[in-house]
């Protein structure tokens, strides 16, 4: 039998380096409109009174007065406006959009429109929480009672910006009496309830269709949500076709980015053991709590890394500010925590003079150990056997003690972390429901019904892989175009690392279906729908539980040198292990590795985002800096397998598990090399040089 | 409809600007970033521009025993393939911007735009480099340091133009450009430091220095460099903390989106510091 691993060229390459693929700003229409968003020019304030224009026929202002259903974007909570009312809550919020045939037309009457406000007081700090979740494991207070000394440290993450290469789109128009959307999206399902219900309508009334996507990492999950039903509305006004593309500025300043967060964690000591942990929590989720609840809430579970602690209470907030509101991004909470409890365990080592690898591997969680919710990890976990393949490639302990001697600027740094696969404890099974299908024609080319978005992750080339492989027929007869909500079932959004696992488990269930009751010639058609393990008992008000089916695991080693006049880093070579049970595509998990890994040391050393006084500071690619190829290192990726039983092939979450380890992995190096604790990142320049100058 | 103009000639550009509210526009790789509108809307400008990019008579590089005259219209890549460009301009090209960019940048470009982080700025200061300027019936040859007057603010009157860049060939005992970015590749300076000296005999018979982005033009004091010549080599390094201090009234940089003022006043001192150390 083949090894499904086996690197095959990816189905949509050609197209994609050619320049042939279309994106969203590639369409054109007839007679097609333009819509740019007009925003509010205050971060709070009430809106008293709005003087639009006479419009020239053929222009339009859509506003909130203009909606069908109720003015809100359907998502978790019901908080976030589609067009401001009566008051704004921050900068740059939607308020009205202006259509019309000549786009620079478009834009003077979107100067042109006057809003009065009544300005008030606007909240940047942490005071405000309207989400608290909290939760324990073990005896936190016999462990308090019990410990000699506490060790207490605060970390700080920054905002990240997605910086997907193709900006925020969409197109509507109207067809065969349906408002039809075909935007850069990763949810068309996501796009189709919050249509439907900003417009109050029937299902079939709204068709979303996907165009190709120019990246997304998380930044286009719920976002377009609130684009799609700006247009759907001006559609269902206008009934012509309408583009709305984002400028870069106003992409970085509107958009969702990854959540701010402090996080307080404190170890109960006795013996150089540690007896329990308690976490503090706090997000910033801007103006809107929109999915920031489900962030917070994996950051929680993600409270000890991949460290086994008996004794925890754990405590989290989502707070509101006047600014942006944040959302999904690759890691979703995870990247948080992760740097903090990375941080804090070799902080602890340092504090109690203990060699930091000794006491990581003291608290390694093992097969059957307990989980930070009191659930089980069911599989087994080979984090040992990773960890001595990258200490030897990487030559780990070695480096080490001799960057520490040396009184050089070199450094080495190594984190471990895993990722929950798919949603949170029973939400595949509670609010997913994933169906897919399989149909066959008479020229038994077989086509996959999913609504899974390839967004550069490469879903295409290996669903195609998984159900050629299954079915014993050339990758060629397997077909699988943009995802359209009138075509395909919904098999739940393209987010949580879930959709080789989750959905390409259903798709090769259903490829079984298929292969078993073959008849050549026939048309046929298989259905699956996502059944859950009945092992897994999640009970989600009280954090209890499996919080996920399944786990993939990694470890990264950066190394780092430090530049004695600029305090400038160069990170100079990264070693790689991972578990992500079993690789459909080795070429395109190291894809997603490089560029993981890459995203999460940028988010550790490189990518400053600040907002000042509510408004984003880094607007554009020249100010936002993220690594280019000239800053990447040499990376080198292994993985090993450890098969999943209900993936397909044994396959578990990869998307999210490269990204998560890079931010403590390099700032542990940066700490090595300075020998001064760090507690925040990014770990620019400039902060280097105010650790170092507090000698 | 924007009103522009795309000479192929000199003159005809002259005359141009002669007789229109103009702009000229080469490279465009920043003026376009300024002006731009917005996708599918036609960029902002008051006056007509005027894209230069094909006038052939301007794009050269020639040298003469002295100096290396560089016509105003070629692409700064093309100073890189050049052998004879100075090793201090070719080291700050290989670090401008992207090699697209560089493909359309050019020098009087980075002049004109007049921005403290321009990175053949702070060389073109040191380099003693004069620009060529002409109008319809006059032409005069000012040093680059005299044509920035401030932040975008330069001596250009509407009616003139760069046609000429002049760079001295000079043979330096120890130079360097250093830019500190954000990162390696594609980044506005956040501090740029550059040196040349010439030394004979253990004796500095020459020094200049400047730096980038740590005030509102280039700072290049010749008073300083003239103080600390005719000196010793090690006499020179023991006057490290004098010469630091000489200059530290100079560096007066800004908070800003790329950096902060505490960070560029330390690095550029350092680099000072680093170059006596060095030399």
């Amino acid at each position: 039998m083949k090894d499904i691993s086996k690197t095959i060229k990816k189905v949509d390459s050609d197209d994609k380096s050619s320049g042939k693929s279309k994106y969203i700003s590639d369409y054109k229409m007839e007679n097609m409109l333009h819509a740019i968003t007009v925003r509010s020019k205050h971060q709070k304030a009430k809106i008293i009174k709005r003087t639009y224009p006479v419009l020239k026929e053929g222009y339009y202002i859509i506003d909130h007065t203009d909606i069908p259903g109720v003015n809100f974007v359907k998502m978790i909570f019901d908080d976030m406006p589609v067009f401001a009312e009566n008051e704004v809550n921050y900068y740059l919020e939607p308020i009205a959009l202006v259509v019309g045939p000549d786009k620079e037309e478009v834009l003077e009457i979107v100067n042109s429109i006057e809003i009065a406000y009544e300005i008030q007081i606007p909240t940047y700090e942490y005071t405000n929480s309207v989400i608290n979740y909290n939760f324990t494991k073990g005896n936190i207070e016999k462990a308090k009672k019990e410990s000699e000394s506490e060790i207490e440290y605060t970390y700080n993450t920054p905002y990240q910006e997605q910086l997907y290469i193709e900006p925020q789109g969409m197109i509507g128009y109207f067809e065969n009496n349906q408002v039809t959307l075909v935007g850069s999206i990763q949810c068309p399902y996501y796009v189709k309830a919050a249509v439907v219900s900003i417009l109050d309508s029937e299902e079939d009334y709204i068709r979303v269709k996907q165009a190709t996507v120019g990246g997304a990492f998380g930044g286009k999950e719920e976002f377009p949500s609130l684009i799609a039903c700006h247009l759907a509305i001006a559609v269902h006004k206008i009934k012509k076709s309408v583009k709305l593309i984002y400028e870069r500025e106003e992409d970085m300043e509107t958009t969702t980015k990854r959540h701010p967060a402090t996080i307080k964690l404190k170890a109960y000591m006795k013996d150089n053991k540690i007896l329990g942990i308690s976490s503090n929590v706090g997000i910033d989720a801007g103006a809107y709590i929109g999915l920031s609840g489900v962030v917070l809430s994996r950051a929680l579970i993600a409270a000890t890394g991949v460290y086994t602690i008996d004794n925890l209470a754990v405590n989290g907030d989502v707070f509101i500010t006047n600014t942006v509101p944040n959302g999904a991004f690759r890691g979703f909470g995870a990247p948080q925590m992760l740097f903090a409890i990375e941080m804090f365990i070799h902080h602890i080592a340092k504090d109690i003079n203990v060699e930091p690898l000794t006491l990581r591997q003291s608290y390694l969680a093992k097969q059957n150990d307990s989980t930070s919710t009191t659930g089980t990890f069911r599989d087994p976990i080979i984090m040992p056997e990773m960890l001595e393949k990258a200490l030897k490639e990487s030559d780990f302990i070695r480096k080490e003690k001799e960057y520490k001697q040396e009184n050089s600027l070199k450094g080495i740094g190594m984190s471990w972390f895993l990722h929950g696969c798919g949603f949170t404890g029973s939400g595949e099974a509670t609010h997913i429901n994933a169906v897919v299908k399989l149909e066959k024609d008479k020229n038994d080319l077989v086509t996959i019904l999913i609504a899974a978005v390839d967004m550069g992750q490469g879903v295409k080339t290996t669903m195609r892989k998984i159900v050629s492989n299954i079915l014993d027929i050339p990758i060629e007869n397997v077909i699988y175009n943009h995802p359209d909500t009138n075509l395909v079932p919904d098999s739940g959004p393209t987010v949580a690392s879930r959709t080789i696992m989750i959905v390409g488990g259903l798709v090769a269930r259903a490829a079984k279906q298929l292969k078993e009751n073959w008849i050549d010639r026939n048309y046929q058609i298989f259905t699956e729908k996502y059944k859950q393990p009945s092992y897994i008992k999640w009970d989600e008000d009280n954090f209890r539980g499996d919080a996920y089916p399944a786990y993939s695991w990694g470890i990264n080693i950066v190394e780092v040198e430090i530049d004695k006049n600029t305090y400038e880093v160069t990170v100079k070579e990264g070693w790689s292990v991972y578990d992500v049970g079993k690789a459909i595509d080795e070429q395109i998990i190291i894809g997603q590795a490089d560029g993981g890994q890459l995203q999460g040391i940028g988010y550790g050393y490189m990518e400053v985002m600040k907002a000042v006084d509510g408004k984003i500071q880094q607007k554009n690619v020249t100010d936002y800096i993220i690594p280019t190829s000239v800053d990447a290192p040499i990376l080198h990726t292994y993985l090993i397998d450890n098969p999943y039983p209900l993936g397909p092939y044994g396959a578990k979450g990869a998307g999210e598990l490269t990204l998560v380890g890079g931010a403590p992995a390099v700032a542990l190096a940066i700490e090595h090399a300075i020998g001064k604790k760090v507690t925040k990142i990014p770990v620019t320049p400039e902060y280097i040089m105010e650790l170092m100058s507090n000698e | 409809m924007v009103d522009y103009f795309i000479p192929t000639t000199l003159i005809d550009t002259l005359e141009f600007i002669n007789n229109n509210e103009a702009k000229i526009i080469s490279g465009a790789t920043d003026l376009m970033v300024q002006r731009k509108k917005g996708a599918e809307i036609t960029p902002y400008f008051t006056k007509k521009p005027v894209f230069v990019f094909n006038i052939k008579e301007l794009n050269f590089i020639k040298e003469s025993y002295e100096h290396i005259h560089i016509g105003a219209c070629t692409p700064v890549s093309d100073l890189l393939n050049h052998k004879g460009t100075p090793s201090l301009l070719r080291k700050s090209i290989e670090v401008m911007a992207s090699p697209a960019l560089r493909n359309l940048a050019t020098l009087p470009g980075n002049i004109i735009n007049a921005s403290p982080a321009g990175d053949t700025l702070p060389i073109l200061y040191i380099l003693d480099a004069s620009v060529k300027i002409e109008t319809l019936n006059s032409n005069r040859i000012v040093k680059v340091k005299d044509v920035i007057t401030g932040p975008r603010r330069t001596i250009l009157n509407s009616n003139e133009m760069i046609t000429e860049v002049i760079v001295p060939k000079e043979e330096f005992t120890k130079s360097d450009f250093v830019k500190v970015g954000g990162r390696k590749a594609d980044a506005i300076s956040k501090i740029s430091f550059t040196y040349a000296v010439k030394i004979k005999e253990n004796k500095i018979i020459d020094l200049r220095l400047a730096f980038g982005a740590v005030g509102p033009v280039i700072i290049r004091k010749e008073e300083l460099e003239e103080k600390y010549t005719n000196i010793e080599l090690s006499k020179f390094k023991e006057l490290k903390q004098e010469i630091i201090n000489d200059y530290r009234q100079y560096i007066t940089p800004i908070n800003d989106q790329r950096s902060n003022k505490e960070y560029r006043k330390k690095v550029a001192l350092n680099l000072l510091g680093d170059f006596i150390d060095t030399l």
